[in-house]
């Protein structure tokens, strides 16, 4: 991100120039990282270009990776101080803009065109380019709370976000020049860019996983051919292909070229010409795609505020026992878990966005695919029971709400690839700082001194009661004592947990899945709840509205969490016959086997 | 005389006393086979010969001889299997008179040569695999009473027997099939349940014309298996192995494999305890898995000795059956069979192979050009 703005500032061909520049802005830096409070730097003027104006680089200096560092027990506790990144004139022209979308969004009357124009009006199609470029150089903060109004549309704001996902790769791996040729085309919000990364799974045995493929023609030109998930190939398509030796490289595919078939939610290209994202690296296209999982929990999180809208309208008018039906402390209480759900959800977005937003080069890759699990799995739960109010009247509304839902949570990846990747990305991460460790445990007899240390430094966690030494407290509102300590045992536990699965697994861990799903279950759990405490904590500081509410809130969810984690920490700590994995594992494998149920029917018998 | 009587009494043990009863009784057990001297061995005739014996006496003298007699003689009259033929058998002896009446009748086996009458009929039903039902249970109880052995006997057998009817993983109809095709059927579908995604094909030899055998042919190949096929080296031969035999209870198939080379095992030469780069995803949104397949040995059908790419039970287990099933294989989708030489290997083939060649073909390999 911080790359992305140095390019932006600099448009200027000499070295010599940009040299200057690149010097200029680390300065700031340097004086941004004495600040312990984020400052209001005056705006850079470019004098030899006065239209030149861009937004000021107030991020931090870089920090270590906040929840890679969780899996080992380390917690950054700066990161209790919710991040604030907005100054005041930022927020006003983001309230001003807002409430411009929103006269539009909230009226049931307008149609798909009229929100369109507004978007157009609004520049958000041109959001994430640089102010230079006619862009609003928006930050993922503001990105979000965009799209929290956009999306009450859910076809505009899946869109809206691919676009925005999609604008942000072309920035950073198209070449200069060619970016500039096609970026006023990409803003006008007539085409769009969709993402087309998804494949449908092999069929066959002899069928790679990933089977596009892009080739370079006798002319220089790269082709495309294979098949994508895809629902809308009228705009840009960013397609990501394999090109040899496995590496893979996204092309943008310009709309209207040839050799490109749209059918249902497939979109199938032969020999199609791509213009290759040459200057991004694998990683750095991981790290820009992955802000769409980021979205996607936006998503998710309206499309449950849309569900509770739809049980409040059903509830209000409506009576039982004489008795308006919202009295009953059942509905009550399952209004308050999604309301839960929803502030978790809304928090660890928002500190999310604060670590992209507030630190330079952020590794927060792992905390956006935690808020898209966290939505996902939660939102779905919650809207089930939300949508058993209203039963089987409101039938339509409910199915569309529900339905929209699932297609969320399946959009992009499913939660089980997402929690694959955050656990072993910890694991990968714990991996490298305990390796030795390990390598230890794992060989007891060629070191009986360490083992002997060990099994005295463990025995408080194999009592499940680790000492807590992290004093998180310091750091919240002191009313917040007990859950920041549940948050506090939480992470002390996680150590303890890789510590087990690695000196358990080996190198091998990578394949146990049911084992590595939990630990990313807690591990999410763990960000929600730091999301929650951070922010509890910031709103009674300061005195928000409602906030003695929100304290309680924090207090409620923390202490469901801890719950959560014990027992998932717990569980892996178990091993798979006491938590029954290779029970249940079997059970599955036998359905599979055999195609059919495996059980007789009660009312078979051996004899008469 | 007295005296001498008692010295007896004395000397003798207690439970040689016992033991001398039941000698006794069994070395004067007289087989008297009234099941010789009929013409036609059948259930019918069977539970006829029964009825006669409780015809003929009201006292149904020398039941427990009949009943051995009888037991002797099921397997002769293919009734080994039939409940309803023990129970008629159970049904001669008779009821209330060998049901204790007091305390000591109970502890001390009373009657115990009929009770051990039953307990073999009820063992040779266990033998057989029969479970009895409630009806066995209220026919030993009118008999024996509560305390009986035979009712323990019983109880126990219910309690085991179906367990032990369900123990194996493949499923078997309770009365096989008499057609040998259905059986080859049955027998190549339980030893390709290891792929649930095997297609088992009935083909015919007629549709090969250079075939000498008119046969048919039980094929099975799963569509893992073909692309195992297709990947095969052309210039490396494959196999056909067998005859091997499968058992579906008391009925043999047998069955033949067609091998080919196993690819390379996985060469893992990591240290298992080295945990500080431990491999992870790349992280892109929607791309899980990889951009190129394992070129390495992963399935269930690669074993040590070969890859396992089809399965077959032809009507004569002969060798020109068996070149018609590889010929019948090529032309069902697997046209790479048309480059790839086949070598049988037949260890101990069938003698009808002999007559159908001029010479004895053991243990000997020969190559068929395609």
């Amino acid at each position: 991100m911080n790359l992305a703005r140095r390019i932006c500032t600099i448009r200027h061909p000499t070295v010599s120039r940009k040299f200057v520049r690149n010097l200029r802005i680390s300065v700031v830096n340097y004086e941004s990282a004495q600040a312990t409070q984020p400052q209001v730097k005056e705006e850079k003027f470019d004098f030899e270009d006065l239209k030149v104006i861009e937004r000021t680089e107030r991020r931090k200096p870089k920090i270590k990776p906040f929840m890679k560092d969780v899996f080992v027990s380390v917690f950054n506790k700066e990161l209790l101080a919710f991040p604030e990144v907005l100054n005041k004139e930022e927020s006003e022209n983001l309230d001003q803009r807002i409430a411009a979308l929103d006269r539009v969004f909230s009226d049931p009357e307008k149609s798909r065109d009229d929100r369109k124009t507004a978007l157009k009006r609004t520049l958000m199609y041109a959001a994430p380019v640089s102010l230079t470029n006619n862009g609003l150089a928006m930050n993922v903060t503001e990105g979000i709370r965009y799209l929290e109004v956009i999306s009450s549309d859910l076809t505009l704001g899946q869109e809206v976000s691919d676009h925005w996902v999609g604008l942000e790769a072309l920035r950073r791996g198209l070449e200069v020049d060619q970016y500039q040729q096609i970026v006023d085309d990409l803003i006008t919000g007539d085409r769009n860019i969709s993402l087309c990364i998804k494949e449908r799974v092999a069929e066959r045995i002899a069928q790679a996983d990933f089977r596009t493929t892009a080739e370079l023609d006798g002319q220089g030109i790269w082709r495309i051919t294979g098949e994508k998930v895809c629902q809308k190939a009228d705009g840009y398509m960013l397609v990501l292909s394999s090109i040899e030796a496995g590496r893979l490289k996204a092309f943008l595919v310009h709309p209207g070229v040839s050799g490109v078939t749209h059918s249902g939610n497939f979109v199938s290209f032969l020999r199609t010409p791509a213009t290759p994202l040459s200057v991004i690296s694998e990683e750095a296209l991981a790290q820009t795609l992955s802000l769409s999982r980021l979205y996607a929990a936006t998503l998710c999180r309206v499309g449950l505020q849309r569900a509770l809208r739809a049980c409040l309208e059903y509830i209000q008018p409506r009576a039982f026992s004489g008795k308006p039906l919202s009295e009953l402390s059942t509905i009550r209480a399952t209004i308050g878990d999604a309301l839960l759900d929803l502030y978790a959800s809304e928090s660890s977005e928002y500190f999310t966005a604060g670590l992209m937003d507030g630190y330079e080069e952020p590794d927060a890759e792992l905390e956006m695919a935690m808020c898209r699990n966290f939505m996902a799995n939660h939102g779905l739960s919650s809207m089930l029971r939300l949508l058993a109010i209203p039963a089987l009247e409101k039938e339509l509304e409910c199915k569309q709400i529900l339905d929209d839902m699932r297609n969320l949570a399946a959009r992009g990846d499913s939660l089980d690839g997402i929690n694959m990747f955050i656990a072993l990305n910890g694991i990968h991460h714990a991996g490298k700082m305990m390796a030795e460790e390990i390598k230890q445990i794992r060989n007891p007899l060629f070191h009986p001194t360490f083992i002997f240390k060990k099994v005295l430094a463990n025995r408080k966690q194999e009592k499940d009661d680790p000492k807590l030494n992290l004093f998180l407290i310091e750091y919240l509102h002191p009313t917040l004592k007990q859950p920041s300590e549940q948050l506090e045992y939480c992470v002390l536990r996680m150590r303890y947990a890789c510590e087990t699965l690695m000196s358990r697994h080996g190198v091998n861990v990578g394949t146990a899945f049911t084992e590595l799903n939990r630990l990313a279950e807690a591990a999410t759990e763990i960000l929600a709840m730091t999301a929650v405490l951070a922010r509890a904590s910031r709103s009674y500081c300061i005195g928000l509205r409602n906030a003695e509410l929100e304290m309680k809130m924090a207090a409620c969810f923390v202490d469901v969490s801890k719950d959560k984690v014990r027992k998932l920490i717990k569980e892996i700590d178990d091993g798979e016959y006491l938590n029954l994995d290779r029970f249940r594992v079997s059970f599955g494998k036998r359905y599979l086997e055999n195609s059919s149920d495996f059980v007789e029917k009660p009312t078979a018998r051996t004899f008469w | 005389m007295a005296a001498k009587i008692l010295r007896t009494l004395l000397r003798t043990k207690p439970t040689n006393l016992m033991m001398k009863r039941f000698e006794s009784t069994e070395k004067r057990v007289v087989t008297f086979d009234p099941f010789g001297n009929k013409p036609q061995k059948n259930k019918k005739s069977y539970l006829e010969v029964i009825k006669m014996f409780e015809g003929r006496d009201i006292r149904r003298r020398g039941h427990v001889e009949f009943i051995y007699a009888a037991l002797s003689k099921m397997r002769e009259f293919g009734v080994q299997k039939d409940l309803e033929v023990y129970k008629a058998l159970i049904d001669v002896l008779p009821k209330g008179k060998f049901i204790p009446t007091n305390i000591f009748q109970a502890e001390f086996m009373h009657y115990p040569k009929q009770q051990q009458c039953a307990v073999d009929l009820l063992e040779q039903m266990e033998d057989n695999g029969v479970i009895p039902d409630s009806e066995v249970e209220q026919m030993l109880l009118n008999i024996f009473g509560r305390r009986g052995i035979p009712l323990r006997k019983f109880w126990r057998m219910l309690y085991w027997m179906p367990k032990f009817k369900n123990l194996s993983p493949w499923y078997l109809p309770s009365e096989l099939p008499n057609d040998t095709l259905e059986l080859a059927k049955l027998a190549i579908q339980r030893i390709t349940s290891v792929d649930p995604g095997t297609a088992v094909d009935v083909w015919q030899t007629e549709e090969i014309e250079a075939s000498l055998d008119k046969t048919w042919i039980v094929s099975a190949q799963s569509e893992i298996q073909k692309v195992l096929l297709e990947e095969q080296p052309p210039e490396e031969p494959l196999v056909i192995k067998g005859p091997f035999d499968v058992y579906l209870r008391d009925q043999v198939v047998t069955y033949f494999t067609l091998l080919g080379k196993t690819r390379q095992e996985v060469e893992d030469d990591k240290d298992p305890d080295d945990v500080s780069n431990i491999e992870k995803p790349p992280g892109i949104p929607g791309y899980l898995g990889s951009t190129k397949l394992p070129s390495v040995k992963c399935t269930v059908h690669e074993q040590d000795d070969g890859t396992i790419v089809a399965v077959c039970a032809t009507g004569t287990s002969s060798r020109d059956s068996l070149l018609s099933w590889i010929r019948l294989l090529e032309k069902n989708g697997n046209q790479v069979l048309s480059k790839i030489p086949v070598i049988f290997t037949l260890t101990a083939p069938p003698s009808d192979i002999a007559t159908q060649e001029t010479q004895i073909a053991t243990d000997e390999k020969s190559s068929v050009n395609q």
